[in-house]
């Protein structure tokens, strides 16, 4: 069954969500959704390096020799992080230090790498497009949701604006590395319980399990046929 | 001829059970607070007793809730949920706000508890994990002391200098202060948690539980005898750390949990020398004065290891050998 | 051996609300129900025909095979029926049924059996028709059968571990030179050097009269064990006596002992001193709505519900009838079974008493670990088994469980987990099958 633009585009906002379904790039996302101004800042930069590395590289999939790709793929990806980099150091200096070492680890991200690999050395080039921008919207609007619910209970704050600073005290912990775990799993759940699990039961071959089940290339019937 | 009886129960033997069931062993626990709580609402008045209400209703209403949404059988009658929100209370200062000690029930029953499966299906002892995401996400209310008229006179008097010093004994030996003598530490005239004061209520209710064969004694004894024995080995003075903070309420109440305590004797020994090593660790080199609830959540995790290493040997012959 | 000297259990209350009362002969009921398979090995093959007339004591069923024990009428009279029927222990077997004519008249075969050799006392014991009468029900004549000097240890086991039961404990008190004589000759024949009468310290009385009955005889000794469940089991008096370990797959003979119940060698001695089979047993009634408990000599055969009666009835609509002790005995489904050979109790318990167990979670208490004679991690087996895995199961020990019950009666979460080990046992075997 061949998805339509739309269903490429809206794919990865909820269904095929990258963190909270594919569960990939968890490490920048826990790390820098503790306000949600970072969460926005991150969202965005990996938005614009997903769409321009998944245009590029599903333009040269021709191009570029199966047994190297990964290292292409790198290349490619890292010309698009140092030109995020550069213009949030020019123009965004403050974010780019809230931020600091996770834009340029937005390298080696596994969402912008898993989608190069899963779908842009497949589909065309607008499909690509279409599929890093849905996928960077997904990843956006996820760190920015961790990032307000963590704001908001552990600092009473949200995009810095008081909120119950002030007159609740903040849970402090929330902003912590265990405050983080609990949100991430709390959205997990949460979209479980809207797509009903859909999304998981794609795969019901031995690698039942793997995060990767979703938009792993070995299809289920290929799977069901080997048992 | 009498009337035949031919619809009668079939089950698997035995066919009678000892009289403790989980509801008894966690009803004798609750038995076993009474005391502390009794010293804990003569040292810091009536709210002391309301902020227990407050952690034992919030800790049953959680568990109901919680079981409830998830469609599983109501466990509130096994009363574990009150044993928890009870030991809970006893970990906090008593000026914490209400909400925040039901924030430490949440975070103990449901995401503790019930999201691993409930009882006995919890890596960590709830209560312990409650107290730590509040000391750590509270850290001021959680270190907020009050001072009674009915405290020892080191304490008073140190309040008197300092207002904002942290005026349990643990800090106030941590900054030079003088310290509560030992009788008062032991009886419980001193600031901490609510129910950590009384090494001598405490040890009432340790006795009840051990006699009454709740508990076993080889945790409470390892862990009270490794903090002495270190204490000596660090120069410190044995009584006063036993009775201070919560080596007391951690070594009879929250260590031996159940759940989270290896099964064997030999594992409960070594667990119990883990807390006490850990305990004065953290008290002697950590930045924290009270290492209690982290020595105990640190083998909590190791316990599932424990086990493994101390099986019992099942009654059979040597491996090959002849069985005479 | 790295174990402890001794092993663990359970304190369970005794009940022993019988101990000290006589035991009661009781008359022979109207029709006795004889199933040909009483025990442990190749089922009896009726010897009689419908119509025939029989005595008390003569052979109405017996078999060709190494592993059998023949099979008496109880009373005498005429057989009614030889039907296919279910029996206690929920299998279809052959039923003898026997109309009694009330006069208990002896078979003329019942006369003092002549033993003048080895071969001759196991025939004897054979003929006697014993089984292992503790509830295994193991023919004693293949128990004995064995070669002459192999056996280092006879072990009697008057241990009556069981809560309520005391039908052992009234007949040592009873027939303790009878006990004394049945040792004295399988000593003699079995060229046994040793013996030991293992009862739990409970029994005080039966114990002081053994001692004084015994004294001189340094080849007897009587041990007394620890009033802790379950003494009685095999490996755990073999242990506690002589020290020596029988575990899974192996029989107390492979450790130089044999193991025998203190009224199976009753029943035996009886029948070398006086020629009578075993036609009836001792019987322990008892149990919260029994009106008159009470220990009965009950002819084999009897239905359930004339032995109840003949106690005075039941005061309420019994929820649990229990054949046997009730840490290990089984619980029937109807009250017209019969009375089989290895029955030493009838247990009655009224609804209320027998509806209380509603499992919850397992919280990792250890008390089963405590509880356990054989050693083993029952919390741990009980996991292993809810997930179905085997190895873990084979490593864990399943099979050397003996199924006490200690483990369940300990449970505070009240998990059957004896009933879920023998599950577990019966996966691990077919799995090793393949």
């Amino acid at each position: 069954m061949k998805k339509t633009k739309l269903q490429i585009l809206t794919n990865g906002i909820i269904r095929e969500n990258p963190v909270l379904v594919l569960v990939l790039g968890t490490c920048p996302t826990l790390a820098i959704s503790t306000q949600a101004i970072n969460g926005l800042g991150m969202g965005v930069s990996v938005l614009v390096v997903l769409t321009c590395s998944n245009i590029m590289i599903s333009a040269l999939k021709r191009i570029i020799p199966d047994t190297v790709r990964i290292p292409c793929y790198i290349v490619v990806i890292a010309s698009f992080v140092t030109m995020v980099q550069l213009a949030l150091k020019a123009y965004l200096p403050s974010l780019d230090k809230a931020l600091g070492v996770y834009i340029p680890l937005i390298v080696v991200n596994c969402i912008i790498l898993g989608r190069a690999e899963a779908f842009a050395s497949k589909n065309s080039v607008i499909d690509s497009m279409l599929d890093g921008i849905g996928m960077g919207i997904g990843y956006t609007l996820t760190a920015t949701v961790m990032a307000c619910i963590r704001e908001l209970l552990g600092s009473g704050t949200i995009f810095g604006h008081t909120v119950t600073a002030g007159t609740i005290t903040p849970f402090t912990i929330m902003v912590m590395a265990p405050g983080g775990f609990f949100v991430f799993g709390c959205l997990i759940a949460l979209v479980n319980k809207l797509t009903k699990g859909k999304a998981r039961e794609k795969q019901q071959n031995k690698c039942l399990g793997c995060p990767g089940a979703a938009f792993c290339s070995q299809k289920v019937e290929e799977g069901g046929a080997e048992e | 001829m009498a009337e035949r009886h031919t619809n009668l129960i079939v089950a698997s033997a035995p066919h009678v059970v000892s009289p403790a069931n989980t509801a008894s062993i966690m009803r004798d626990v609750l038995i076993a607070l009474i005391p502390a709580l009794a010293v804990s609402v003569y040292v810091f008045g009536i709210r002391a007793l309301m902020l227990s209400v407050c952690c034992v209703v919030f800790c049953v209403f959680f568990e109901w809730l919680s079981r409830r949404i998830m469609k599983r059988s109501n466990t509130i009658g096994d009363l574990s949920a009150a044993v928890t929100g009870l030991i809970l209370a006893f970990n906090l200062p008593v000026r914490l706000p209400f909400w925040m000690a039901a924030v430490g029930c949440l975070i103990a029953i449901v995401v503790v508890k019930q999201l691993f499966g409930g009882l006995g299906q919890n890596f960590a002892n709830p209560a312990i994990v409650g107290r730590i995401t509040l000391f750590i996400g509270f850290a001021s209310p959680m270190a907020n002391w009050t001072i009674t008229s009915r405290m020892s006179q080191a304490i008073l008097s140190a309040a008197e200098v300092d207002a904002t010093t942290g005026a349990t004994p643990l800090a106030l030996s941590a900054a030079g202060l003088p310290v509560p003598t030992n009788m008062e530490m032991f009886l419980g005239l001193i600031n901490g948690s609510m129910g950590e004061i009384s090494a001598a209520a405490l040890l009432l209710g340790g006795i009840y539980l051990i006699v009454r064969k709740v508990i076993s004694p080889a945790i409470p004894v390892s862990f009270l005898a490794t903090v002495a024995v270190l204490s000596l080995v660090f120069g410190l003075d044995p009584i006063f750390q036993l009775c201070a903070g919560g080596v007391m309420l951690g070594a009879i109440f929250m260590a031996t949990d159940y759940v989270t305590s290896p099964i064997t004797t030999t594992g409960r020994i070594i667990f119990g020398i883990g807390c006490g090593v850990f305990t004065m660790l953290i008290r002697v080199y950590a930045s924290y004065p009270e290492g209690v609830s982290f020595a105990i959540l640190l083998m909590n995790i190791l316990t599932p290891h424990i086990d493994r290493l101390t099986r019992h040997k099942t009654f059979k012959p040597a491996e090959g050998g002849a069985s005479k | 051996m790295g174990f402890s000297k001794h092993l663990n259990g359970v304190h369970v209350n005794h009940s022993k609300n019988t101990a000290g009362l006589p035991i009661i002969p009781m008359p022979a009921p109207e029709k006795v129900y004889i199933p040909m398979s009483q025990h442990i090995g190749a089922p009896c093959t009726p010897v009689v025909k419908v119509g025939d007339a029989v005595k008390t004591g003569q052979i109405i069923g017996d078999s060709d095979a190494r592993t059998s024990a023949p099979i008496h009428s109880s009373v005498s009279g005429t057989v009614e029926a030889i039907t296919q029927g279910m029996t206690q222990a929920g299998k279809i077997d052959t039923i003898v049924v026997i109309k009694s004519d009330g006069k208990r008249e002896l078979a003329d075969t019942v006369v003092p059996p002549e033993i003048n050799s080895f071969e001759e006392f196991v025939a004897a014991v054979r003929a006697s028709g014993v089984v292992g009468l503790g509830g295994a029900g193991f023919p004693m004549g293949t128990k004995f059968n064995i070669k002459p000097g192999t056996v280092e240890y006879l072990i009697i086991n008057g241990a009556e571990c069981e809560p309520y039961i005391t039908v052992d404990h009234a007949a040592m008190l009873e027939f303790t030179r009878d006990i004394i004589d049945g040792i004295r000759a399988t000593m003699k024949w079995l060229q046994i050097p040793k013996c030991y009468i293992g009862i739990e310290g409970n029994k005080p009385d039966a114990i002081a009269k053994f001692n004084e009955l015994l004294k001189g005889d340094e080849s007897i000794k009587v041990h007394e064990l620890r009033q802790i469940y379950p003494q009685g089991a095999e490996r755990v008096i073999i242990y506690e006596t002589t020290g020596r370990i029988v575990s899974y797959g192996m029989i107390p003979w492979n450790a130089g002992c044999i193991v025998a119940n203190v009224t199976s060698m009753l029943k035996m001695s009886h029948y070398l001193k006086t020629g009578l089979p075993l036609v009836s047993k001792y019987i322990t009634v008892d149990g919260d709505i029994v009106v008159h408990p009470q220990n009965v000599l009950v002819p084999i055969g009897t239905p359930i519900a004339d032995v109840i009666d003949f106690c005075g009835g039941l005061k309420e609509e019994p929820g649990k009838i229990i054949l046997g002790g009730p840490m290990m005995g089984r619980a029937t489904p109807s009250d017209e079974y019969s009375v089989c050979k290895s029955n030493s109790a009838i247990l009655c318990f009224s609804k209320a008493f027998s509806n209380q167990r509603k499992e919850t979670a397992c919280i990792n208490c250890g008390r089963c670990v405590a509880a356990c004679p054989m050693s083993l991690m029952p919390a741990r087996i009980s996991r292993a088994f809810k997930d179905k895995d085997v190895e873990a199961l084979k490593e864990l020990d399943v099979l050397y469980c003996m199924d006490c019950g200690s483990c369940a009666y300990v449970c505070p979460a009240r998990k059957p987990l004896n009933f879920e080990f023998r599950q577990a046992k019966a996966m691990v075997m077919e799995a090793s099958k393949k």
